[in-house]
């Protein structure tokens, strides 16, 4: 494509660097200030970089308030909604993929209602049902809904991903006198890296930054997983913006180095499951 | 090898963990709640079915309208501004080099990873009335500005809104940049040739070509409008007054507050039955034929 000069092209470079300015900098901004204190932030100097760095904004933030609580909670459920949608989905792909029985098209097709239902508008009776399945109070009431409805998604991208497979795959494995499950994941697994990551990075990060289920059901500050417990603002924290912002900095280091390692990858799991809604 | 693919209780064994999951977590709460929507319970003492009358007390509460055009005003927010900007950046960045482009990309998607508490709390101390980044920058300039944005009953539902649209802008345009990546670049240079403007280029050939995605950026920017919850919750409190409720703030409030189990559900029907219907609506108008390049 030829590059010549002209003011169209001027303008969209300029509006390209407005954005991304628009884009970044109240996150800069957040950095900044979790290395001020209040006079520097309010007074002083509210825009520019740090006079001098407070890293002690990040140590009060630490363990003055439970990050580490939260950040185990946050954790322990990302890994188990992960070994269970995961473990699930792949059994439940294969056989519909690549298995043959009757109706294997129709209960693939049924999971696939999940897409089109939010999850908060079943809020509600799941509080209920977790209510009555004795898991209020633990972090399987969290876990157990979030693998549900990561099933729908993850089962759809392992379907596509399996059906592009050859069978001589398994024809292998057959002669060889495998049976099935040995075959599905020493042989088919394998080959499917590239679902598999997608499907786990979009399932963690939409596990990771879950708002309103985790609001109804981890009442207890024990429980709390990271966006509940930094539901501070009108908390301890109110009057001191340093820590808070080292909180907060501290709080969206996870997902934004995930991000920026593997930015590609992120991106695509976050779009595909935008064009199947 | 056919007897290798139907084994019928490893069929069994391997279709059954998802589909109870499945069946017990998410199909049987939304048959609960549809259920739920004609009765009237707390949650404790027997359920009492009552008909119609939830649905005669939504349609007479004034919260009911609030949140509906609240719901409005956020998807308009983003399918005016997020989306024709978003295509705006799309198209620009594609005739930018390859490390600029992922510096651009990278800048623009971030904020899309944060949690949704992070990034209001970081906007609520940008629109802070006294200290907030917004107004000590109109200070600066020197401009006479200065406001409390999320307590003005009609600034508050666009100062939230915005905030969801700077969030989620990388994801919109990931999405039509990576479908405008796609389109051969021949058919754009072909126009160019014959004398065609870029910006007529892309409005004649690129766009026109993106119908499938935009179809995806419509039916989320909507939906997400309509479904709407956590910014309020966390940003304003549904406040000043009512102004910034939706419906899922009407449900959440029925039930979880005041114990209202029926009505609330009576809310949730009604948003999944407006989501469905905004989905059926796109579906049916925009991009009915599938474009393939061959």
């Amino acid at each position: 494509m030829s590059k010549r000069f002209s003011v169209g092209l001027v303008c969209s470079r300029m509006l390209l660097i407005i954005y991304a300015v628009i884009s970044l900098y109240p996150l800069i901004w957040m950095v900044f200030y979790s290395f001020k204190n209040n006079q520097e932030i309010f007074i002083d100097n509210p825009f520019g970089l740090p006079t001098v760095f407070r890293y002690q904004n990040y140590v009060k933030a630490w363990e003055s308030f439970d990050l580490p609580v939260y950040f185990r909670n946050s954790l322990l459920v990302a890994v188990a909604v992960l070994a269970i949608t995961l473990t699930c989905s792949i059994l439940f792909a294969y056989a519909t993929a690549r298995m043959r029985f009757r109706g294997q098209n129709g209960l693939r097709m049924f999971t696939s209602i999940g897409l089109f239902i939010p999850m908060q508008v079943i809020l509600i009776p799941l509080a209920v049902l977790v209510r009555d399945l004795h898991l209020n109070n633990t972090l399987w009431s969290v876990i157990i809904p979030y693998a549900a409805f990561n099933l729908s998604f993850s089962i759809m991208v392992l379907y596509g991903a399996l059906r592009s497979l050859p069978f001589e795959l398994e024809e292998a494995a057959c002669i060889d006198g495998a049976n099935v499950f040995v075959c599905l994941f020493r042989v088919i697994l394998p080959n499917l890296k590239a679902a598999l990551s997608t499907v786990a990075i979009f399932i963690f990060l939409s596990v990771w930054n879950e708002f309103n289920l985790a609001l109804i059901m981890l009442t207890r500050d024990k429980l709390k997983t990271l966006p509940l417990g930094l539901l501070f603002f009108q908390g301890e924290f109110t009057t001191d913006w340093g820590a808070m912002g080292a909180a907060m900095v501290i709080a969206s280091l996870p997902t934004v180095l995930l991000y920026c390692l593997f930015s590609e990858r992120v991106e695509k799991a976050m779009t595909v499951s935008g064009a199947v809604k | 090898m056919r007897k290798f693919f139907s084994r019928p209780w490893h069929i069994v064994v391997m279709v059954l963990p998802a589909l109870v999951l499945f069946l017990v977590m998410v199909i049987y709460p939304i048959g609960i709640v549809v259920v739920h929507s004609f009765s009237q319970w707390d949650g404790i003492n027997p359920m009492i079915f009552t008909g119609l009358d939830n649905y005669r007390r939504l349609f007479d509460d004034h919260i009911f309208y609030v949140a509906l055009k609240n719901g409005a005003l956020f998807a308009l927010v983003l399918l005016v501004l997020q989306i024709p900007l978003a295509t705006i950046l799309a198209l620009s960045v594609l005739n930018t080099g390859r490390r600029t482009r992922r510096f651009l990309r990278i800048s623009y998607f971030i904020p899309t990873v944060l949690s949704v508490t992070v990034v209001c709390q970081l906007w609520l101390s940008a629109y802070n009335a006294e200290n907030g980044l917004i107004n000590q920058l109109f200070e600066m300039l020197g401009m006479d500005y200065r406001q409390d944005w999320l307590s003005g009953s009609t600034t508050a539902i666009f100062a939230i809104a915005i905030v969801n649209m700077w969030q989620y802008m990388g994801y919109q345009f990931i999405m039509l940049f990576s479908a405008a990546h796609a389109v051969p670049g021949d058919y754009y240079e072909a126009a160019v040739l014959d004398g065609c403007s870029r910006t007529k280029a892309h409005l004649y050939i690129t766009i026109p070509l993106l119908q499938e995605t935009y179809k995806y950026s419509l039916i989320i920017a909507i939906t997400g409008g309509l479904n709407a919850f956590s910014n309020m919750y966390i940003m304003t409190g549904g406040g000043p007054g009512y102004d910034t409720y939706t419906l899922t703030y009407l449900m959440h409030r029925a039930a979880f507050r005041m114990g209202q189990y029926g009505y609330g559900s009576t809310v949730a029907t009604v948003l999944v039955l407006q989501c469905l219907l905004v989905s059926l609506i796109i579906n049916r108008l925009v991009a009915r034929e599938q474009i393939v390049y061959t």
